[in-house]
């Protein structure tokens, strides 16, 4: 009986592996460049906690500016994926020209708090 | 013309007055005021005052209640010590009393005070307001039966000889007291919360204090060696006070005597009286004991001038010049325990002063990582110095924004990673504009 | 008040006057009234006369709400108030003189000697910031003007810009109307009066204006959606930081209010942009000011706002997935397993962190906000602050007045019409309300959610009111314009009949209700004028034939001190005057209104309440040479030393286990008269408040020593000093100040 469950958890897990990819093939390319875009900056995170949790966090503020910085990449990043997504009913009146100004503006605000913050 | 002249004249005249007299450059007393009782003291003490007068003090004999006596003309004072040689007066004539006393001593000037038996109250008060309580009974005397002096004419035993000597160069000289000093008169104690009063000669163990010419009703309150015979108080402005029990301790006939102490067989050609009091005298007077802290400077390591404000993990330098007096000049005072405290409400830093044997100490050391406001404390108490107590206030501050280190070796991946967004941020935006 | 009655009638005018029929311009009375103001000459639509008037009230509102906070300045003198406010005004002075960089770095050795403090970390900067820019501006403009007047109209100053935004957040939330009603009640509400004065020049002056601003912005980004508006709550948000602690309402509401909208159903990815993009960047934000650290990622207070940008995470990624999958089983099976992952994961990570501490726990000073009797036993300093008492209904009517009842009526319409942004002035309101219920200094932070939420209600209801008034006159319009049918008329004949008394009613209401706003207007004015204007370092009574008696014994002390004492000469007195010691007397003290170490301030309330020789000890190693206390007993003046000793004595007692409160009490009863208790009657702070007293008769027909203040004669009149001597007495006896004499001589 378990074994009969834990195999069709693992079907389903399957089943639900493969649908994500099929689904998520379809999605356009340049919401798979800021997919990628958003990989890199939580990849980059992850790297530095673990770096953190090895060496100790001493210089604090730097540790928190670098892992600040890559998430609010990442969440701008997504923010701007939801706004440019032609799918989103809610932005479908907002022009991408000016989701991307938004984008880049907020960027630059958080490049030079990251900047003064870093050391 | 001729008035300038004679404005010239005066100065030149008083020129050496005013060059002598007490002033903290130059701080031996000059100009003496001696009361008495009895100008037949004068001839009675002549070889304590001789020994006074040779080494350059002026002394002005009066009696104690002349209505024109007083220490003080406009203000200014006329005299730079006191002696009080008249144990019975009760009221001082002039405008000379119990305030104006303790206004003289306040001021730093210096005091001697004997008493002898029916002392005065006002001479009681003087001494109680020093620190000092004599015997309540006016006709005491003290009383040895062990250490008395022995003599042919007097069996009572109220003379006393009494060795029992402060330790002190400084105060009683460098040279050896070989015999006792005779004494004569009532005992005092000194009171024990004070910290300014010293006895200088104590009675022996078996004295104690009582009427001499009545039996013994109840036990002595006073007894064995608490009983002082002779102490000074050095005041916290450094005036000197010297209070003696017996009047006849200074005089003539004391200090000319042959003595010996009973229960020894040792006879002295002379009293060991005049060598005391003469080296007492000195002290008393400020020809030896004085100190004065000149120049104290502190600065970083390296720099000349004096910073406002220090901050932590400063290396810092502290000199001092210490002087003392003698008699004639300033000469190096030369010691090894001079300590500097770095201070904020308890000593952070505590190092001993290091010298070049020239009177000038100083030292090195690092501020502590702590801020606030800090003081150099130089706390320099030695049994018969002045006192110096010398605080000069600096703050400590914590390090600027800009004072840490600007790139932490372990802060390098974040920095990378920093950069590392921000280029890739460029690089999407390249991407994404030009993407069809 | 009948101005305020015009736009809402012109606004109601100018909509009824939009209906979408061809008729022609309505000539209703209104209208002729505005063509008498020749706006017809003019040539101005419809839509530019409603600007036009938009922007008039807006600028009249602007001026009211400056010019309303100018009666001290009038009464007095332009000069700062209170305690905080001057230290605020040191530091601003050294900002202006020495420049940023040597302000960001200031280490103060004239305050907490010998601790001193490090004011570059230990400080808000907004405020001063803010009037080092206002006095760099006018300089640069060759306006040659003081720092100390900007310092003292900087309040109304921000004050004015507040009604602004208000305004604007009045429309993004309801409707213009209800705008210009919230920009006009916030301009006069005694509530923000009390706290924005000329010459009150506190953080709270400029944080209500950064708090409004953030709000506003956030509820524009929830409603837009749009990273621009989310950038500039971050913006707003620093700024809040940058001012005052009271941040942490913002950052524990606007979370609180997302987990609101998500727990409603009502998530949508506007609200995702909006929130993210607010968090972090205003996180980093905050970051950069020193004093608040790093208190965003490691204190307890904080983590409410991490928690939910974790939730949003969730959300969005579940969100994602439900959008990726079509079938919705495998859907239901994945969101089972990624909520309870979540879960978990949060509550480890939460737990591990508060038990390691980590996560420090809630600070006391708002820890006390939640359990409102937790200061009193344990931290007697915030306890002590009279502004930290829990409120009386009284002063709620004080401040509030008819806003008071039409806050239910409010909330009530915004039930009515729920969106994101009513949710949120709702959520604004009821938490400010009960914290203002818990501490009377926080009735400042609910006065705007009042103000606005008053404002939806009053709109609302005036606008209804107008239309049933306006109702009647159009249909008789169309009836006569069109007037053709005689079947027609009668019924509109009938309907004629009754509509009158619904007019009648409608007109009746309104009445009523500009007679209420009215009432409001005369009352705020009048308790500005009476309660809110007092400098209070300078007071005023009434003499007896009712002329006016000025006592500024206050600052004639400060200035003896200044000019009487040696440059380095340090001065004890209780914490409250520390500030004004420091900024007029320019001398050091050893404890002052910052209030940061316990542990010293209770060595000085030691000192107050001990006999005179213990106290001496503890002056001299604290080097004390001037000790500073302030008496009421002449004058009758309530707020000095004697009345706050018991305080000191609890925060001694606090620390010291020797200083024992029932000590100086007689059967729980405080007396400073005959039978009072010995060591009250011995103590010093009761020895140099009373010294040379017991001679002094201070009212016809009373004994001599009869203390005005406690209405009692005192109960140690024969009082010898002895180891201080009394330097200095003000001519009303109110602050009297004691050399510390140096040790005896021969002793």
């Amino acid at each position: 009986m378990g074994k009969a469950s834990s195999s069709s958890t693992a079907q389903d897990a399957l089943a639900l592996f493969d649908s994500f990819r099929s689904a998520y093939s379809a999605t356009p390319t340049t919401l798979k460049i800021i997919d990628l875009y958003i990989g890199f900056a939580v990849s980059t995170a992850l790297i530095q906690v673990v770096y953190m949790a090895l060496v100790g966090s001493f210089p604090f503020n730097s540790f928190l500016s670098g892992v600040l910085s890559c998430v609010g990449t990442a969440v701008l990043a997504v923010c701007l994926r939801i706004q440019v997504n032609k799918e989103n009913k809610e932005f479908k009146d907002l022009a991408p020209e000016r989701a991307f100004a938004d984008f880049v503006l907020c960027n630059v605000v958080l490049h030079l708090v990251i900047m003064n913050f870093l050391g | 013309m001729s008035k300038l002249v004679g404005v010239l004249a005066f100065l030149t005249l008083t020129l050496p007055f005013l060059a002598h007299s007490f002033s903290p450059d130059h701080p031996t007393d000059r100009r003496v005021l001696v009361l008495l009782d009895d100008l037949a003291v004068k001839s009675s003490h002549s070889l304590f005052f001789k020994s006074l007068q040779s080494r350059g003090f002026e002394l002005d004999f009066k009696l104690a209640d002349d209505p024109k006596i007083s220490l003080q003309r406009y203000g200014l004072y006329s005299y730079d010590a006191l002696i009080l040689f008249s144990p019975s007066v009760d009221r001082f004539g002039g405008s000379i009393d119990l305030a104006a006393i303790l206004d003289f001593v306040d001021s730093g000037h210096d005091l001697i005070i004997a008493a002898d038996t029916h002392a005065s109250d006002l001479i009681r008060q003087i001494a109680v307001e020093c620190g000092v309580d004599f015997d309540e009974d006016p006709a005491a005397m003290v009383i040895d039966h062990t250490s008395y002096a022995v003599s042919d004419t007097e069996g009572d035993h109220t003379v006393i000889a009494s060795d029992d000597f402060i330790k002190s160069d400084v105060i009683l000289g460098s040279e050896k007291i070989e015999a006792p000093v005779l004494f004569q008169g009532i005992g005092h104690t000194v009171n024990s919360e004070n910290s300014l009063v010293l006895k200088v000669l104590s009675a022996s163990p078996s004295a104690y204090s009582s009427n001499p010419k009545s039996k013994l009703s109840n036990p002595p309150s006073l007894t064995g060696s608490a009983i002082s015979l002779v102490s000074v108080v050095q005041a916290r402005n450094n005036a000197r006070v010297l209070i003696s029990g017996s009047l006849s301790l200074f005089s003539d006939r004391f200090f000319r005597s042959k003595m010996q102490k009973a229960g020894s067989s040792k006879k002295h050609e002379k009293s060991a009286n005049e060598q005391f009091l003469t080296e007492l005298s000195k002290w008393v007077f400020h020809e030896r004991g004085h100190l004065k802290a000149v120049n104290v400077k502190h600065q970083r390591v390296g720099e000349a001038d004096e910073p406002a404000i220090y901050r932590i993990n400063d290396d810092l330098e502290y000199s001092v010049e210490i002087y003392e007096w003698r008699g004639q000049r300033w000469e190096p005072y030369v010691a090894d325990d001079l300590q500097v405290q770095f201070y904020m409400m308890s000593p952070y830093v505590l190092k001993t002063l290091s010298t070049d044997q020239k009177g000038r100490y100083f030292t090195e050391f690092r501020v502590p990582d702590v801020y606030g406001v800090f003081q150099f404390k130089v706390e320099y108490k030695r049994l018969g110095y002045t006192s110096l107590s010398l605080s000069k206030q600096i703050p400590v501050r914590p390090f600027r924004h800009n004072e840490y280190e600007r790139f932490i070796p372990a802060a390098y991946p974040y920095y990378g990673a920093a950069f590392s967004m921000m280029t890739g941020f460029f690089v999407f935006t390249a991407v994404h504009l030009y993407n069809k | 008040m009948v101005g305020k009655s015009e736009p809402l009638n012109g606004t109601a005018t100018a909509k009824t006057g939009q209906s979408p029929s061809p008729s022609p311009p309505p000539a209703t009375p209104m209208s002729d009234l505005l063509g008498n103001f020749s706006f017809k000459t003019l040539k101005l639509k419809t839509k530019q006369q409603e600007l036009l008037i938009r922007v008039s009230i807006l600028c009249l509102v602007y001026v009211l709400a400056f010019i309303t906070r100018l009666f001290s300045v009038l009464r007095y003198e332009s000069m700062i108030h209170e305690f905080d406010p001057y230290f605020n005004y040191r530091t601003t002075l050294y900002l202006t003189e020495k420049g940023f960089y040597e302000f960001w770095n200031w280490f103060d050795s004239e305050s907490w000697y010998p601790l001193g403090r490090i004011i570059g970390g230990t400080l808000y900067p907004g405020l001063m910031v803010t009037a080092a820019i206002i006095y760099w501006a006018l300089r640069f403009l060759s306006f040659a003007v003081h720092i100390r007047e900007v310092c003292v109209l900087t309040a109304p100053f921000f004050a004015s810009n507040t009604t602004i935004v208000a305004y604007f957040f009045g429309k993004e939330i309801w409707d213009t109307g209800a705008g210009l009603v919230a920009a006009a009640l916030i301009a006069i509400c005694p509530g923000y009066i009390s706290r924005s004065v000329a010459g009150s020049y506190d953080n709270e002056g400029v944080a209500i204006f950064a708090l409004l601003l953030t709000f506003y912005l956030f509820v524009k980004a929830v409603n837009t959606g749009s990273l621009a508006w989310a950038l500039g709550s971050a913006l707003g948000y620093f700024y809040m930081v940058s001012a005052w602690g009271g941040y942490i309402f913002i950052i524990n509401l606007i979370p609180l209010y997302v987990l609101v909208l998500l727990i409603t159903g009502r998530y949508s990815m506007r609200l995702y942009v909006a929130y993210n993009c607010t968090y972090i960047l205003g996180m980093l934000l905050a970051m950069q000011i020193r004093f608040v650290g790093f208190q965003h990622v490691q204190s307890g207070e904080h983590m409410a706002a991490m928690g939910v940008f974790f939730l949003m995470q969730v959300f969005y990624f579940l969100d994602y997935v439900k959008h990726l999958l079509s079938d919705s089983k495998m859907f239901q099976a994945f969101l089972r397993i990624t909520v309870t992952c979540a879960v978990a994961v949060g509550g480890v990570a939460l737990g591990v962190g508060t038990a390691s501490g980590y996560i420090s726990p809630w600070t006391g000073r708002f820890y006390s906000l939640l359990d409102p009797t937790y200061a009193k036993d344990h931290i007697p300093i915030i306890a002590s602050v009279s502004e930290h008492q829990p409120t009386a209904w009284s002063s709620f009517m004080f401040d509030f007045h008819i806003l008071l009842f039409l806050f239910p009526a409010g909330l009530y319409f915004c039930f009515k019409r729920l969106s994101d942004a009513t949710i949120f002035i709702v959520m604004y309101g009821l938490t400010s309300m009960y914290f203002a219920g818990v501490m009377v200094r926080l009735i400042l932070v609910a006065t705007p959610a009042v103000c606005l939420i008053s404002a939806i209600a009053v709109s609302a209801t005036i606008k209804n009111l107008t239309q049933l008034a306006r109702a009647k006159d159009k249909v008789s319009q169309t009836g006569s314009a069109k007037g053709a049918s005689s079947t027609k008329g009668s019924s509109k004949g009938s309907i004629d009949q009754s509509q009158p008394f619904q007019r009648n009613g409608a007109f009746a209401l309104l009445f009523g209700a500009f007679y209420l706003l009215s009432k409001y207007a005369t009352h705020c004015t009048w308790v500005t004028s009476e309660a809110y204007s007092s400098p209070s370092i300078v007071l005023a009574a009434r003499g007896a034939h009712g002329n006016r008696v000025i006592f500024d014994d206050y600052r004639e002390a400060y200035f003896w001190l200044r000019q009487n004492t040696p440059p380095d000469a340090k001065v004890m007195s209780w914490w409250d005057y520390g500030y004004q010691i420091t900024a007029m007397g320019n001398r050091t003290v050893i404890v002052d209104n910052n209030t940061w170490n316990n542990t010293h301030i209770a060595t000085v309330g030691r000192a107050m309440s001990s006999y005179e020789d213990e106290a001496y000890d503890i002056m001299r190693s604290l080097d004390v040479d001037y000790v500073l206390v302030v008496f009421g007993g002449v004058t009758g003046y309530s707020s000095d030393d004697i009345n706050k000793f018991l305080w000191m004595v609890r925060i001694g007692g606090g620390v010291f286990p020797v200083i024992k409160e029932p000590d100086y009490l007689v059967n729980g009863e405080y007396r400073v008269d005959k039978g009072a208790a010995p060591k009250m009657l011995n103590c010093l702070m009761y020895k140099l408040s009373y010294y040379r007293f017991g001679e002094m008769t201070t009212e016809y027909g009373k004994p001599p020593g009869y203390d005005r203040a406690r209405g009692v004669e005192i109960g140690n009149k024969d009082i010898k000093l002895e180891y201080l001597e009394e330097a200095f007495t003000t001519s009303n006896w109110i602050v009297r100040i004691y050399k510390v004499k140096p040790p005896n001589n021969r002793w």
